[in-house]
C-alpha cells in the first residue's frame, strides 16, 4: 500500500516535472520568434509641421489634419515645436529641419526678425519650401511659398460685427494685443477697426500687454482703472482670454460684459459653455493642416507653380455662448 | 557484452547525450541570445560614435584654426573620413519607426560636412567673419547631431521596449528551464538508477535464497530466475550443480547398496570356508589316509570298496579347494558323479539315477559346489525317506542361447513355503545329512556370479517330486530377464 502510494507520488511530480519543463521550453522557443529588425523602408519625403504651440486643442487639430492628409499622399510627416510659444526652442527645431534638409516646411509664422532670416536666408539657401499656417508672415519678409489658414481680416470684421449686432452701435471696447506685434494680429486688428469705423459711437481702447499671465492681467487691471465704463471686451490673441476674463469677474459681473475673442488659446471651450465668453471666432485647424500638406505636396510636385501668394483661406465662424 | 555492462554503458550513454543535447541546445541559445545583445550593443554604439565623431571634428577644426600646420589638417581629414566611414554604418541601423529621424540624421550629417567644407574654403580665402559664422553653424549642428543620437537612441528604446523586455522574460525563462530540466533529471536518474540495481540485487537475493536452501540440505528445490544476463547464467550453473549432486547422491546411495550386498556374499563365504574348516581334520592326513585304504581294499579284492574310497576322497578333495573360484560345468558334473556313486553305494537299489548331459554345454562356469549342495538335497528329500528308493534325473542341454541344467526327483515334493525361503535366501533348517553348503547359500552364490535373480527356478508340486532348474547364459553371465523361464 505504501508502496502504490510512494510511485503515485513518484509519477505525479514526474509528470508535474515534464510539464513544467515543456512550459518553460515553448515560451522560450515563442519569445524567440522577434527579432530586430532592419527594414529599409522606401524613401519618402519628409515633411515637417512645427509650431510653437504643441498639445492645445487647435494646434492638436491643424496636427491631426496634416498627419491624415500625409498618410493619404503616402509622405512622412512629423510634428515638432515648442510648449507655450517657447522661440527659442522653435527656432531651434526650425533650424533642425533645415539642417536636417527636410523636403517642405510647414510653419506656424512667427512675426520676428530671426524667423524671417531662418526662412528667408536658411530655407532658401538649402532650396526647402516653407508654407506658413495659421498665422502668417508677409511673403515678402518670409520668402514663403503660400499661407494656409484663415483670413485674420476677415475674422476681425466677423468678431467686430458679432460685437455690434450684441451690444448696440455705442460704447467702449476693451481690445488687449500682443506686444510683440504679430502679423496675423496686426491682420485681425485691421479687421476690426475697419468694421468698428462705421460707427464713430464705439470707443476702442487698444490696450498692449505681453501674452503671459500676469501681464494680461495687469493690464485688465489698469484697463478697468482707466475705462471702470468699459462694456466690451476683445482679446486678440486667445491665450489672453482666461486671465482677462478672471480678473474681470472680480471686478463685475461677467454676464452684462460682452467678451470675445479668437480660438487659438487652450481654455476657451469651458469659458464658452459657462457663457463668461460671449463668442469667439472658430477657425477650422483640421483643414488647415490637410490644405497644408496638400498644397506643399503639389508644389514639390510642380503641379501648382506657383502657389497663391495671398493664400488659401479656411472657413472660419463665430461661435456664440447662447448657440451651444 | 555481458549484461550488466551493457546495461551500464546504455544508462551512461542515454545520459551523457541527454546532458550534452541540453548542454548543446542551452550554449546555442547563449550563443543567440549574445548575437542579439551584440546587435543591439553595436546599434547604439554606431549611433554614439557619430557623435563622437563629430565633436572629433569641431575640435580638430579649432585646432585646425588656432594652428594651420599640415599635421592637424591632415588629422582633421582624418575625422571627417570617419564621419563619413560612421555615417554608412548609421544607415544600416533603419527600421519602420526610426526611418524619418535617421533620414534626418543622415542629412544633418551631410550638412555638417558641408558647413565644414565651406568653413574650410573661407579660411582659405580668409575671409575671418564667414568661416567664425560658419564655425558657429558646425558647433552648432554638431549639437544639434549628439541631441538627435539621443533622440535616436530613445526611439532605439521605445521600438524595442517590447523586445528588450521579451529578452529579459527569455532570460529568466531559461533558469526556470535549467532548474526543471535539473530536477526532471535528477529524478529521472534516482528512478532509473534504482530499477537498474534492483535489476542486479533482485536475481542476487534469489540466488542467495537458493544457496540457503541448498546448504540446509534441500537439493530438490528447482532454482528458477527469470532475468536474463550473469546472475541468471549463475543460477543456471548452479542449478546444474543442484541436479549433478542430487544424482551423486542417489548414486552413492546405490553403491551402498550394493557393497552391502558384496559383504553380505563375503559373509556367506566365509560361512561355507568356516564349515569345510570344521571338516578339515587335517585333510591331507585323512586324504593320504582314504588313498591308503582305497589301495588296500583294492589289494585284498575289494575293488568296489577302492572305487568309493577314491569318490570319496576326490570329493573330499574338491571341498578342500576354494570355495569361492568358478569351475566349468564338466568340474561339477564329475564331483557330482562321484558323490552320487557314493550315494548309490550307501542306497543301493533304492536309488535310481538318470544322467542326460549334453557334452557341448560342459564348458560353461558356475561357481563350485552348487550341483552337489542340490543333488544332495534331492537325495535326502526324495530317496531317503521312502522305503521303495526314488528316481534322480539329472539333465544337462542347450535351449534358446541357455544351457539348463535340471535336477529332478519324484519325491513328496516341496512345500511353497520352503521353495519361498530358498529363493529369498533364508537359511533353511536342514534335514538329514547334508555335506554342509545350504540350499539358500547355492541360490545366493548362483545369483551374485550372474548377476542375476532369475537363474535358479524351483518347480514342486506336492506328491509328484521337485524339479530345479538353473539357467545359464552360454555367451556370459548377463542377465536376459525377456527371456521367458520354461517349466
Amino acid at each position: 500500500m505504501r508502496k502504490k502510494a510512494a510511485l503515485i507520488l513518484l509519477i505525479s511530480v514526474l509528470i508535474t516535472l515534464c510539464f513544467l519543463t515543456v512550459d518553460s521550453a515553448k515560451k522560450i522557443l515563442r519569445s524567440d520568434s522577434q527579432k530586430i529588425s532592419s527594414i529599409k523602408g522606401e524613401e519618402q519625403r519628409r515633411l515637417v509641421l512645427i509650431t510653437q504651440d504643441l498639445d492645445t486643442p487647435f494646434w492638436d487639430g491643424v496636427a491631426g489634419g496634416a498627419a491624415q492628409q500625409a498618410e493619404e499622399e503616402l509622405v512622412s510627416l512629423e510634428v515638432w515645436g515648442s510648449y507655450n510659444n517657447n522661440e527659442q526652442e522653435f527656432l531651434k527645431k526650425i533650424d533642425i529641419a533645415i539642417q536636417s534638409k527636410v523636403d517642405g516646411l510647414i510653419l506656424q509664422g512667427l512675426d520676428t526678425e530671426e524667423f524671417k532670416e531662418m526662412t528667408k536666408v536658411k530655407a532658401s539657401f538649402y532650396g526647402i519650401p516653407v508654407i506658413t499656417i495659421a498665422n502668417d508672415v508677409p511673403m515678402t519678409e518670409s520668402l514663403r511659398k503660400t499661407y494656409v489658414g484663415s483670413d485674420q481680416f476677415k475674422a476681425g470684421k466677423m468678431l467686430a460685427s458679432s460685437l455690434i449686432q450684441d451690444m448696440g452701435q455705442a460704447g467702449s471696447v476693451v481690445l488687449l494685443y500682443d506686444s510683440h506685434s504679430e502679423f496675423y494680429q496686426e491682420e485681425r486688428l485691421r479687421g476690426i477697426q475697419d468694421e468698428f469705423s462705421q460707427y464713430p459711437d464705439i470707443k476702442l481702447v487698444l490696450t498692449e500687454t505681453a501674452h503671459t499671465r500676469e501681464p494680461v492681467i495687469a493690464a485688465t487691471q489698469g484697463v478697468l482703472n482707466t475705462y471702470p465704463d468699459a462694456k466690451a471686451f476683445i482679446a486678440l490673441n486667445g491665450k489672453m482670454a482666461g486671465p482677462m476674463i478672471q480678473e474681470i469677474s472680480k471686478r463685475f459681473q461677467i454676464k452684462p460684459m460682452f467678451l470675445y475673442t479668437f480660438d487659438d488659446g487652450p481654455e476657451l471651450q469651458p469659458l464658452l459653455e459657462e457663457e463668461k465668453l460671449d463668442g469667439i471666432v472658430k477657425q477650422d485647424p483640421e483643414m488647415m493642416g490637410k490644405i497644408g500638406v496638400q498644397r506643399l505636396l503639389e508644389w514639390l510636385d510642380g503641379e501648382t507653380v506657383p502657389l497663391n501668394i495671398n493664400g488659401y483661406y479656411t472657413d472660419i465662424h463665430i461661435v456664440k455662448a447662447g448657440n451651444m | 557484452m555481458s549484461s550488466i555492462q551493457r546495461n551500464i554503458l546504455m544508462l551512461t550513454t542515454i545520459v551523457m547525450v541527454f546532458m550534452s543535447t541540453i548542454w548543446i541546445t542551452l550554449t546555442y541559445y547563449n550563443y543567440k541570445t549574445h548575437n542579439q545583445y551584440n546587435d543591439i550593443l553595436q546599434r547604439y554604439l554606431i549611433m554614439n560614435e557619430m557623435t563622437n565623431a563629430t565633436q572629433q571634428v569641431i575640435t580638430d577644426l579649432n585646432n585646425y584654426l588656432l594652428d594651420p600646420a599640415e599635421v592637424k589638417l591632415a588629422q582633421l581629414n582624418d575625422s571627417m573620413a570617419h564621419i563619413e566611414e560612421t555615417k554608412d554604418e548609421v544607415s544600416t541601423l533603419s527600421n519602420a519607426e526610426n526611418q524619418f529621424t535617421l533620414t534626418n540624421y543622415m542629412h544633418m550629417i551631410d550638412s555638417f560636412t558641408e558647413t565644414t567644407d565651406r568653413l574650410l574654403l573661407f579660411y582659405g580665402e580668409k575671409d575671418n567673419e564667414a568661416y567664425t559664422k560658419e564655425f558657429s553653424e558646425a558647433t552648432r549642428i554638431s549639437t544639434y547631431i549628439s541631441e538627435m543620437t539621443l533622440t535616436l537612441l530613445d526611439q532605439e528604446l521605445k521600438t524595442y521596449d517590447r523586445f528588450y523586455r521579451g529578452i529579459i522574460a527569455q532570460s529568466e525563462e531559461v533558469l526556470k528551464l535549467g532548474l526543471w530540466i535539473l530536477l526532471l533529471i535528477t529524478l529521472l536518474l534516482l528512478v532509473a538508477t534504482y530499477w537498474f540495481s534492483l535489476s542486479i540485487t533482485k536475481p542476487v537475493l534469489q540466488l542467495t535464497k537458493a544457496a540457503n536452501e541448498l546448504s540446509k540440505g534441500r537439493f530438490d528445490l528447482p532454482i528458477e530466475i527469470k532475468t536474463k544476463g550473469e546472475i541468471a547464467f549463475l543460477a543456471k550453473t548452479f542449478d546444474r550443480m543442484r541436479i549433478n549432486i542430487n544424482g551423486f547422491i542417489s548414486e552413492m546411495k546405490h553403491k551402498a547398496q550394493l557393497e552391502r550386498e558384496l559383504q553380505q556374499s563375503k559373509i556367506l563365504l566365509q560361512e561355507s570356508q568356516f564349515r569345510g574348516l570344521q571338516s578339515q581334520i587335517n585333510p591331507h592326513f585323512l586324504f593320504n589316509t582314504l588313498n591308503t585304504l582305497s589301495k588296500k581294499a583294492y589289494l585284498e579284492g575289494s575293488e568296489e570298496t577302492s572305487n568309493l574310497l577314491v569318490s570319496v576322497a576326490g570329493i573330499l578333495r574338491y571341498n578342500l579347494k576354494q570355495l569361492d573360484r568358478s569351475v566349468s560345468l564338466q568340474e561339477e558334473v564329475l564331483v557330482l558323479q562321484q558323490y552320487m556313486d557314493i550315494q548309490k553305494a550307501r542306497f543301493t537299489d533304492r536309488l535310481q539315477l538318470h544322467i542326460d548331459v549334453d557334452p557341448a554345454c560342459l564348458n560353461v562356469p558356475i561357481p563350485a559346489l552348487t550341483l552337489q549342495p542340490i543333488i544332495e538335497n534331492a537325495v535326502i528329500h526324495a530317496v531317503e525317506p521312502n522305503i521303495e528308493g526314488g528316481v534322480i534325473y539329472f539333465r544337462i542341454k542347450e535351449e534358446g542361447g541357455f544351457v539348463l541344467v535340471e535336477i529332478e526327483d519324484n519325491g513328496n515334493g516341496m512345500p511353497e513355503e520352503k521353495i519361498q525361503q530358498i529363493l529369498e535366501e533364508r537359511p533353511v533348517q536342514t534335514e538329514g545329512h547334508s555335506t554342509g553348503i545350504g540350499f539358500p547359500n547355492v541360490v545366493k552364490r548362483l545369483r551374485l556370479f550372474y548377476g542375476c535373480e532369475d537363474v535358479i527356478e524351483i518347480i514342486s508340486e506336492k506328491g509328484s517330486g521337485t524339479k530345479v532348474v538353473l539357467k545359464i547364459n552360454k555367451q556370459g553371465v548377463e542377465c536376459h530377464d525377456e527371456t521367458p523361464v520354461g517349466g
